[in-house]
């Protein structure tokens, strides 16, 4: 079931990245493309096959885990400016681009590097799973390492929720309030993520199902904007003449 | 709150014996498949008994207060008060009225053009407005339970539903078919309204009352237009962002 729910998770980005490059040719929102084509190499990098190809090439140190981190981190970044700057939340957009975004950025990403190279990461594993080992000093790393990997998405997320809890309330058009309700939905389980180490290891599937929840939220949440934009282009016409008089 | 399909077909039996519902169909003008749908559902919408009404050239109100739920719409009409009668003159029409009174224009005389019929784009929330003595849509409320924001949600779009046009009139004590006109679905004159009345409402109003009433208008007309721009330009910004 976790590998049909990630392979389909891995079709939907790149069909969604694929159906904007027309629209990136023609200069409209280009980093909508760049964040499905990252969240696409994110996808890529989550399943065990394209990980351990790519792993390999790049050492078989489980470096492609740290770089899909970064990935992650990116996708979210401009995902948060995009929505924020879109939804007209100002204080998102603080949160995310001003000082205590970078800050937040900066200091997660240093701690993850650290423990990176803290850890004895030999062995290519998707997940790092099973690279540990029962070392315990290596397993504290990992959790730490993990729990560095979640934080950055949950706070921007985060910021962003009472933005998309406001659209969903609003007058906008019916469409983009439902794609606020996914992402919405999708920062509520990204700010769920930051539970994980109380989640039981024999309950590990829920943490994978809350992860692709999240990707699939921000995804066709994303997709369904750009949706009703074709929308509205279709029937605009039709209803300014009746708001004319 | 519909009209019941039992009472529905009687009350077609006893207006059109011997017709067929494909016959009633035809002379109304109703789809077959709508008028078979409420009579499965077993509610009968009140613009379906208005519709054959009129082509069996019943007065529709008085087709109404044969069932139940109406039954306060019997007896003789109620002629409407002024209030009413000016809340039903559309916008632009008590505009193009007021710039041809003399307080306006001293030198220009000159007459307005006929009135365009009601009901007009804020027909529903005026009328509300002109009969409210503010407390009107709590009681209604209290009558109906019909929830105050639903109602209000209801006035803002132009909207109200038959029986709760009949429960303001009757919550305001003014004539119990004043709020059928106001949603269009019986005219003036079904409602037993003199011809002309809405005119010489108007024209009894003076300057002042009618210039204050103008601006009331515009006022309310222009938040509802700079409500629209902001959502407008909410929207032309996720566009911009996000499309």
């Amino acid at each position: 079931m976790i590998e049909t729910l990630q392979w389909s998770t891995l079709a939907i980005c790149a069909l969604v990245a694929a159906a904007r490059i027309p629209s990136t040719l023609r200069g409209e929102n280009r980093s909508l493309f760049g964040i499905f084509a990252l969240m696409t190499l994110a996808i890529l990098l989550s399943i065990q096959g394209p990980y351990l190809a790519i792993d390999r090439a790049l050492g078989g140190i489980n470096l492609a885990n740290l770089v899909l981190r970064f990935v992650i981190f990116g996708a979210i970044f401009f995902m948060g400016i995009r929505i924020s700057k879109g939804f007209g939340a100002e204080d998102a957009y603080k949160l995310i681009t001003g000082r205590p975004g970078i800050v937040v950025l900066a200091a997660i990403s240093a701690c993850m590097l650290a423990l990176f190279f803290m850890m004895d990461t030999n062995g290519s594993s998707a997940g790092l799973t099973g690279v540990v080992g029962t070392d315990p000093w290596n397993s504290a790393m990992l959790e730490y390492y993990g729990a560095a990997g979640r934080a950055y998405p949950a706070y921007v997320t985060l910021a962003l929720l009472p933005a998309m809890v406001r659209a969903v309330a609003s007058r906008l058009p019916a469409l983009v309030r439902v794609a606020a309700g996914l992402l919405g939905f999708g920062a509520v389980a990204t700010g769920l993520t930051l539970l994980f180490p109380l989640i039981p290891p024999s309950l590990g599937h829920i943490e994978f199902i809350i992860n692709y929840t999240a990707v699939l939220c921000f995804v066709v949440g994303l997709a369904l904007i750009w949706v009703a934009k074709v929308v509205n282009g279709r029937t605009a016409p039709a209803r300014r003449k009746s708001t004319e008089t | 709150m519909t009209i019941p399909a039992k009472a529905f077909q009687r009350w077609l039996q006893s207006i059109a014996p011997d017709a067929s519902t494909a016959d009633v169909c035809r002379v109304s003008g109703i789809k077959r498949t709508t008028l078979a749908q409420q009579m499965v559902r077993g509610k009968v919408s009140v613009t379906t008994v208005v519709s054959i009404s009129r082509a069996y050239n019943i007065n529709p109100v008085s087709a109404l207060a044969g069932f139940d739920s109406f039954h306060v719409l019997a007896g003789p009409p109620r002629p409407p008060t002024r209030t009413e009668l000016v809340s039903q003159v559309s916008t632009p029409d008590l505009l193009r009225a007021l710039l041809v009174r003399p307080a306006m224009e001293p030198a220009q005389g000159g007459t307005a053009p006929a009135l365009s019929p009601a009901p007009h784009p804020t027909s529903v929330k005026n009328w509300v407005d002109a009969i409210d003595d503010g407390e009107v849509r709590h009681r209604v409320s209290t009558a109906t339970g019909v929830a105050p924001q639903n109602y209000s949600a209801q006035l803002t779009a132009n909207r109200l539903s038959p029986e709760l046009a009949v429960a303001t009139a009757m919550a305001a004590g003014v004539g119990p078919a004043g709020g059928l006109v106001a949603t269009g679905i019986i005219t003036e004159e079904e409602a037993g309204w003199p011809s002309g009345a809405r005119q010489a409402a108007l024209d009894s109003l003076s300057d002042g009352d009618l210039t204050a009433l103008a601006g009331e208008r515009l006022q309310a007309m222009g938040k509802v237009l700079r409500r629209q721009e902001q959502d407008q330009a909410q929207t032309d910004k996720i566009w911009e962002n996000l499309g």
